[in-house]
């Protein structure tokens, strides 16, 4: 990686955990109380996306090394991350990161991992265990996300109706475009292997 | 980096990485079952009612005041009579789900005098914006739907204070709307003549909510 690039990416990292982070603390804080859509569909995916970019930035680091038999294919990161966003999208999880400090230190701690994790797990994963993740957390995403845009009974008790169908909808859109983002990489990598075999072939058709 | 580029330490490293993995499932698992009362509440509504139902919730003795100026201890106006009350939480001005509310309250009295159950039960309307909800606004409240108060009043806090107190206590929480309204968790609460809460049931369901109370009253 050159230089550039990865002060690049350091300093992306630094600014998705300072406004991420500082969506929890006043003044910001006022944001995610107010509404579900600054919580759920603006801040749960900053945080997820810091704890991505940071592990990125500190990848070369050798102090990960240890972990990597622990998490072949990264199995055990996946499974972890999948957990944690289990866990945050359930309404009363939410409310409570409002109301309670401590699971708001929580919601932060555990998401910013969930992102880090998924980052340092997800291209150790063969293709197949990537499908059955995304094939799972995807449509969770989604399901959810639609549910929250229709129903009519307030499912958080600390928001409005209007901002759980707002926030349903963008939910709902986030799990479509992570899905996008994950084939358009797969087919990219698929892509750049794939000129390694024509040649060959037509070496081959030429004899 | 490829699967197949790992650096191999032999079958060692898949064995960790699959005790690992169970260890992350058994304490997901576990802590999603925990969070969720074994898969049955996925909400804080749930949560709450599911809580009261293990074990009734003592509530504070909050002073109140009704549409005459009349100040009464909470405690003091259950232990009165005896009665098990219904009680729900409202603000007068509301424009929105308290009219639905107070269509549900007005079946409540109609079923007590029809049924003549007036001195086992009895219904609450108890103000969460005591700022705007002194005596006279409870009047005109009270008049607007026909209460008739020995079965059913409007009361607001005596000292506006104390409403955190009165949410806490009943897992209320109230969300500035636009409009100047409130958006909240309505339901119908059942509340026993020693002042705990016992029952918590949907507001749209005043049949149950009856039901509930004449079975604490037993």
């Amino acid at each position: 990686m050159n230089p550039a690039n990865s002060r690049l990416r350091g300093a992306l990292a630094l600014m998705g955990l300072a406004v991420s982070v500082a969506m929890s603390l006043p003044p910001g804080r006022r944001l995610i109380e107010q509404s579900m859509v600054w919580h759920m569909a603006v801040q749960v995916p900053l945080l997820m996306a810091a704890g991505w970019l940071s592990m990125g930035a500190m990848s070369q680091a050798r102090a990960w090394r240890w972990t990597a038999d622990w998490n072949r294919y990264g199995l055990t990161g996946l499974l972890a991350a999948q957990v944690v966003l289990a866990y945050w999208m359930l309404p009363s999880a939410i409310d409570r990161a409002v109301v309670s400090p401590l699971a708001d230190v929580l919601k932060v701690t555990t998401l910013l991992a969930c992102g880090a994790l998924l980052q340092s797990s997800v291209w150790r994963a063969p293709a197949v265990l990537q499908l059955f993740i995304v094939g799972s957390a995807v449509p969770m995403t989604v399901w959810l996300g639609v549910y929250f845009a229709t129903t009519d009974r307030r499912l958080c008790n600390a928001y409005t109706l209007a901002s759980q169908t707002t926030a349903g909808i963008c939910i709902a859109v986030w799990g479509v475009a992570v899905a996008t983002a994950w084939v358009v990489v797969v087919l990219r990598q698929a892509v750049q292997r794939a000129p390694e075999v024509p040649p060959a072939r037509s070496r081959v058709g030429a004899d | 980096m490829l699967p197949g580029s790992e650096p191999s330490v032999g079958d060692t490293g898949l064995l960790k990485t699959f005790s690992a993995s169970l260890l992350v499932l058994l304490f997901g698992f576990g802590g999603l079952l925990y969070a969720t009362e074994g898969g049955q509440a996925y909400t804080t509504e749930t949560l709450r009612r599911a809580a009261v139902d293990r074990e009734p919730q003592p509530i504070p003795d909050l002073q109140l005041i009704d549409d005459a100026g009349r100040h009464s201890g909470l405690h003091a106006l259950l232990a009165s009579d005896g009665r098990v009350r219904i009680v729900d939480f409202i603000y007068t001005h509301c424009q929105t789900v308290c009219v639905s509310l107070a269509s549900v309250s007005q079946r409540l009295q109609a079923d007590i005098l029809a049924q003549g159950l007036q001195r086992r039960l009895a219904v609450l309307s108890i103000s969460f914006d005591p700022d705007a909800d002194d005596p006279p606004a409870l009047k005109a409240y009270a008049d607007r739907l026909h209460m008739d108060r020995s079965v059913w009043q409007a009361l607001s806090l005596a000292q506006p204070t104390d409403r955190r107190r009165l949410l806490d206590a009943f897992g209320i929480m109230v969300v500035p709307a636009p409009l100047g309204e409130f958006e909240h968790n309505a339901a119908l609460h059942i509340i026993d003549a020693r002042g705990r809460l016992v029952r918590i049931v949907d507001a749209d369901a005043p049949g149950e909510a009856l039901a509930a109370a004449l079975a604490v009253g037993r």
